[in-house]
């Protein structure tokens, strides 16, 4: 419960029009794209949409003197409850701060404000000839403080890593208003403790982020895709590594299994040997097209090893964008196999992709569910998708049981929890099976450190 | 019986709007978002407003209706979702639903859905708007509902002089067969706003086939977007046997033709007139479709700079986006303009519902055709045209709104 008194305080800082507070816009505000259930609604007692930072110091400093808690949030575009209010209290929107500050050319940086669009900041950097790489699949549309946030990833990880390999600086509000800054534009920084590193996949726990400064770098001058179908998900995965190791490091190499790509052939009509079991779309850049194409002759060396059936190289931008689209509709074919579908992001060494496949169509195989899998093979991040019709008596158990033992088999391979979606709500039971007492310990001592009272984004992580 | 009724309009809007994972694709493409950016403006918060509804998690209360009643119809969110989620029909049913139990759609919707059912008041009106608009007192309507009209006569005399470039265009290869038998579908609002378009659109017609001219009903969108679904229903089942000898039924109004190509959905449980829907819709045809498919080509070549504003029902309606703009690359200096499939704001009476946001969606609109160059903004839908015409009057004469008939 917010007191009237207090609305009208915090009204009289963001402006009445930015502060709502009518059931109906409580309730839009109280989901996000994770699969929580919608109802009940986590609904917040009231919706702020600050302009400014100072606006935002202001709004902290009246919650943390009245105990209200804050959950921030950008396009509510997350997957895992990162801003979801499961408290109630404030849902600090900050979708209005969409402000470009500076774009610093021969600095190669960009700062802005949380509020700008992920892909709004690329065009912006690209139409200066930089390249801000990490692309979520939520690109465009989620916003550059929910990504730093979450510290997303996307398919060009491979070669460019992710959000955090980016961010320099920021500017983040403290629980009490307090205004921080961390990091900056010089690249070589042991100045202190790296605080910008603590915050970028702090999920909203432990400062509200104002202000972001993202290192850029030249943009690649050409690209090309190539497909590549296999007869076994072990050569598929033995190919990427093969090109990794022998220096070919594409810009994405995106997996997808032989669930999923049927579900994309009937969804588009396309014609795809019933004997492949892996298609691996990738993206290569260079400097000039001489470039592209010593890199597609050597993948097609190297995929002719591990008895590739096919290789597609695109001869055209309208290929490229064929190619891609098998990829890009992936997600929405494989989800219209069932009327559930129970999303994961887990991430594993490199090298043991396939096993980690094998495990989860051992736990498909035991559960009797269908298990879509799909994702970043460059980089070891999974994507299972476990379909299910959760009207079906005793379906609901047997999914959550299978994703427990997804979670499981994910962290006795060597891998974790989440590559890029984060833990919010949806993975937090796991968190201690995936850092150990001590390691949730410390964790727990650092929001304390922030977060004395508890009121930023309450509920999460663990 | 009603019950029964009632729980299939919820299964349909469940059925639909139980798909949206609320990933916000449909976000930065909502025009209304862009003016009113809270979430139950957005097409994912529509969905989800209409999900906790029917699942009890939101009562119907005057706001929620508000809320559903607040989109375009526009299909932009749509396009972009990768599950298809049609908001569209999802708030179409929900009004309906908000209706039934309420015992009928307000009373705003039943006047207007009751004057453009019934034929001689749609031909009043466009009588009384034609004698208002030659006094001069069009401009005194608010709304712009009765803009001006920029005929064919004044185009040509404006860019077809001894300055134009080319000579006639060349005679139409008609492919359709000659005993094809076609019909015109009259729209009420080119009927009594733009009878000047729907002589051309005749004219048109004439060049390529014998257009019967049929005195038609409405074709119900008003009628099934606001609450009005057995009126929809009737009329269409009147047309359906106004139009019984017809081949091809052809529209110059796209939300028209958009709209019948629709009536087969709306009857596929119905056995008596499932067959005859399916067969009705398969025949219409919008007006560039059907002129392209006959390989008519413009009258004449005109050296005026042209650009294209695309109705919703047209281009993500029908699918339609090539035709009408290879009909105008032949009839002018064509230019596409940015955001040219952006909703104008018009949307049957929402910019009379909604004046402000209306006007600030066209205002977009209006920067996107300046931009252009363009002299002439041509579009196929009246409401899309009224907004033309209301831009064209902001712009302080920089363009013109016309037509596609009066200038191809």
């Amino acid at each position: 419960m917010i007191t009237n008194e207090i609305k009208e305080k915090i009204r009289a800082v963001v402006g009445p029009e930015n502060a709502l507070d009518s059931n109906l816009d409580l309730f839009g505000y109280s989901y996000d794209s994770s699969f929580i259930p919608l109802l009940p609604a986590n609904k917040p007692d009231f919706v702020v949409r600050p302009l400014t930072t100072a606006e935002v110091a202001e709004v902290m400093k009246i919650a943390y003197a009245n105990d209200i808690p804050v959950t921030p949030r950008g396009a509510a575009s997350g997957r895992t409850g990162g801003s979801v209010p499961l408290a109630g209290g404030i849902a600090l929107s900050l979708d209005r701060m969409t402000n470009v500050i500076e774009l610093d050319e021969p600095n190669m940086m960009i700062t802005v404000e949380p509020g700008v669009r992920t892909i709004d900041l690329y065009n912006l950097c690209a139409e200066k000839g930089l390249f801000y790489p990490p692309d979520p699949a939520s690109w465009k549309f989620s916003t550059i403080g929910g990504n730093v946030a979450e510290n997303a990833g996307g398919m060009r990880a491979v070669k460019y890593g992710v959000t955090t390999n980016y961010v320099m600086g920021l500017e983040v509000v403290l629980a009490d208003g307090t205004i921080l800054n961390t990091g900056g534009k010089a690249l070589k920084n042991v100045t202190g403790y790296n605080l910008t590193s603590l915050f970028t996949g702090s999920e909203g726990t432990l400062g509200i982020i104002t202000k972001i400064i993202l290192r850029l770098i030249p943009m690649p001058k050409v690209r090309n895709t190539l497909q590549l179908m296999f007869p076994s998900l072990d050569e598929a995965c033995s190919t990427i590594h093969k090109m990794l190791q022998s220096g070919v490091v594409p810009a994405a190499a995106e997996l997808m299994d032989k669930i999923g790509l049927q579900a994309v052939a009937r969804t588009r009509k396309l014609d795809i040997d019933p004997n492949t079991e892996a298609c691996v779309v990738i993206e290569i850049d260079a400097d000039d097209e001489a470039g592209l194409d010593k890199q597609a002759q050597q993948i097609d060396v190297i995929a002719h090893e591990f008895n590739v059936t096919e290789v597609r190289i695109a001869k055209s931008f309208q290929e490229s964008e064929d190619i891609w689209a098998i990829r890009r509709g992936l997600s929405s074919a494989v989800g219209a196999m069932a009327p559930t579908r129970f999303g994961e992001d887990i991430s594993v060494p490199r090298s043991e992709f396939p096993e980690m496949v094998r495990r989860i169509r051992k736990i498909s195989e035991k559960h009797n569910l269908v298990i879509a899998v799909y994702g970043h093979a460059g980089d070891g991040n999974l994507h299972p998708s476990v379909l299910c019709d959760l009207t079906v008596p005793g379906e609901e158990e047997r999914v959550h049981k299978a994703v427990d033992e997804i979670f499981a088999e994910a962290l006795a391979v060597g891998g974790t929890l989440s590559g890029e979606h984060g833990i919010g709500i949806t993975k937090r039971a796991y968190i201690t099976d995936a850092l150990g007492e001590a390691g949730v310990n410390a964790l727990k001592a650092v929001k304390r450190a922030f977060d004395p009272k508890g009121l930023l984004n309450p509920g999460k992580i663990w | 019986m009603k019950d029964d009724k009632k729980e299939k309009l919820l299964q349909e809007v469940r059925s639909i709007v139980s798909q949206c994972d609320r990933c916000g694709s449909c976000l930065p493409v909502c025009p209304l978002f862009r003016e009113k950016d809270v979430e139950a403006s957005s097409a994912r918060g529509k969905n989800n407003i209409a999900r906790a509804l029917i699942q009890g998690g939101l009562e119907l209360t005057p706001d929620v209706l508000s809320a559903v009643n607040f989109c375009l119809l526009c299909r932009a969110c749509v396009d972009i979702c990768p599950s298809k989620i049609k908001t569209d029909e999802a708030m179409m049913s929900v009004r309906q639903h908000f209706a039934d139990k309420q015992g009928g759609a307000s009373i705003k919707y039943k006047a207007m859905g009751g004057m453009l059912k019934s034929r001689p008041l749609v031909k009043l009106a466009s009588g009384s708007l034609k004698v208002l608009r030659k006094i001069g007192l069009n401009r005194l309507i608010p709304g712009g509902m009765i803009p001006d009209q920029y005929t064919r006569k004044q185009f040509l005399a404006a860019f077809a002089g001894p300055a134009a470039l080319a000579g006639p265009a060349p005679a139409s290869t008609v492919s359709l067969s000659p005993e094809t038998k076609v019909a015109y579908f009259q729209g009420c609002g080119m009927r009594m706003m733009f009878p000047d378009a729907v002589s051309d659109t005749l004219a048109i017609l004439q060049t390529v086939t014998k257009p019967a001219v049929v005195d038609n009903l409405c074709c119900g969108l008003p009628h099934v977007a606001h609450g009005l679904r057995e009126e929809f229903l009737e009329m269409a089942k009147e047309n359906m046997r106004l139009f019984a000898n017809a081949d091809v039924i052809v529209s110059d109004c796209a939300s028209c033709s958009g709209t019948l190509k629709h009536i087969a959905g709306y009857f596929k449980d119905d056995p008596a007139w499932k067959d005859r829907a399916a067969e009705f819709s398969a025949k219409i045809m919008d007006l560039t479709e059907y002129l392209v498919k006959a390989g008519y080509q413009p009258r004449l070549r005109t050296n005026a700079t042209l650009t294209f504003h695309e109705p919703c029902h047209l281009g993500r309606g029908q699918g339609i986006k090539n035709q009408p703009r290879e009909l105008l690359k032949a009839a002018g200096n064509y230019v596409e303009m940015s955001g040219a499939d952006t909703c104008c704001g018009g949307a049957g009476s929402f910019h009379i519902d909604y004046p402000d946001i209306s006007a600030g969606i066209l205002d977009k609109k209006r920067k996107n055709i300046e931009k252009t160059g363009a002299q002439i903004v041509v579009t196929e839908c009246p409401v899309c045209l009224v907004q033309m015409n209301k831009a064209a009057e902001k712009s302080g004469g920089k363009f013109r709104a016309m037509h596609i008939s009066q200038v191809i």
